[in-house]
């Protein structure tokens, strides 16, 4: 259960995790939707399969990732993502900036 | 993996069978009252379900033949899911607490409804996929 927490308390697996609820995807497909580069999104679907959130079908040099949640893992991903848990670091950075902004102007 | 599957599940009935057996004598022996032990044994079914039907959707099973195979498929089984766990805990909490006149028949409708959505769904799920289907084959 621990590694379910892990996993859904970042905002980028529990996007990834969203965009799974609607079809099933690749590697490259979901890697679209992030600005990120590829081995953290690697890391990020390792951490995921790891907490058995998700379930990877390798076919060729293609894998097709399927949502695999339970129906209270997927309770608990909305309770996260309505409580926002794990953007507290961005938002803080966020308004930490636009203060700075504030001052300088 | 099947048989550690099947080795849990068998565990769980001996569990609920001993449970039941131990109310019973219990009730029996005057230690308990007949209502709380059916309240009891009747409550743990409730459970036991949402318990079986909380893990429904992670039993995706080997990878269908199309992405929209695969996201109905999925679809269905969170639904089903989702309608029989609420509806386990509906049953267990009406078994615990209700006047056992409305608790018998509200729990039975309550299982029987979303049964009946479950099937429906997965019925309907099944039709979409097959249309699907047919209609990218003929073209």
């Amino acid at each position: 259960m621990n590694g379910v927490f892990k996993a859904l308390s970042d905002p980028t697996r529990r996007k990834v995790l969203e965009l799974l609820r609607k079809r099933p995807m690749t590697a490259g497909e979901l890697g679209e939707h992030f600005p990120v580069s590829k081995p953290t999104m690697s890391a990020h679907y390792a951490v995921l399969r790891e907490a058995n959130l998700i379930d990877g079908v390798k076919q060729g040099t293609t894998i097709t990732y399927r949502i695999k949640l339970s129906v209270l893992e997927e309770a608990l991903l909305g309770f996260t993502r309505a409580l926002g848990i794990g953007t507290g670091g961005a938002n803080a950075e966020e308004s930490a900036a636009s203060t700075s902004e504030g001052r300088i102007s | 993996m099947i048989i550690k599957r099947l080795g849990f599940a068998i565990g769980l009935a001996a569990l609920f069978l001993l449970a039941a057996a131990g109310l019973r004598y219990a009730a029996g022996s005057g230690m308990l009252a007949e209502e709380t032990a059916t309240r009891v044994i009747m409550a743990l079914t409730g459970l036991g379900l949402a318990a079986y039907a909380n893990i429904m959707p992670k039993q995706l099973g080997r990878a269908r033949r199309s992405p929209a195979a695969e996201a109905r498929a999925q679809s269905a089984l969170r639904f089903g899911g989702w309608a029989l766990t609420l509806a386990g805990l509906a049953y267990a909490f009406l078994w615990g607490f209700a006047p056992l006149s409305i608790a018998r028949a509200a729990a039975m409708t309550v299982l029987g409804a979303a049964t009946l959505a479950t099937m429906t769904y997965a019925i309907w799920s099944f039709t979409l996929c097959r249309e699907a289907g047919d209609a990218s084959a003929s073209r």
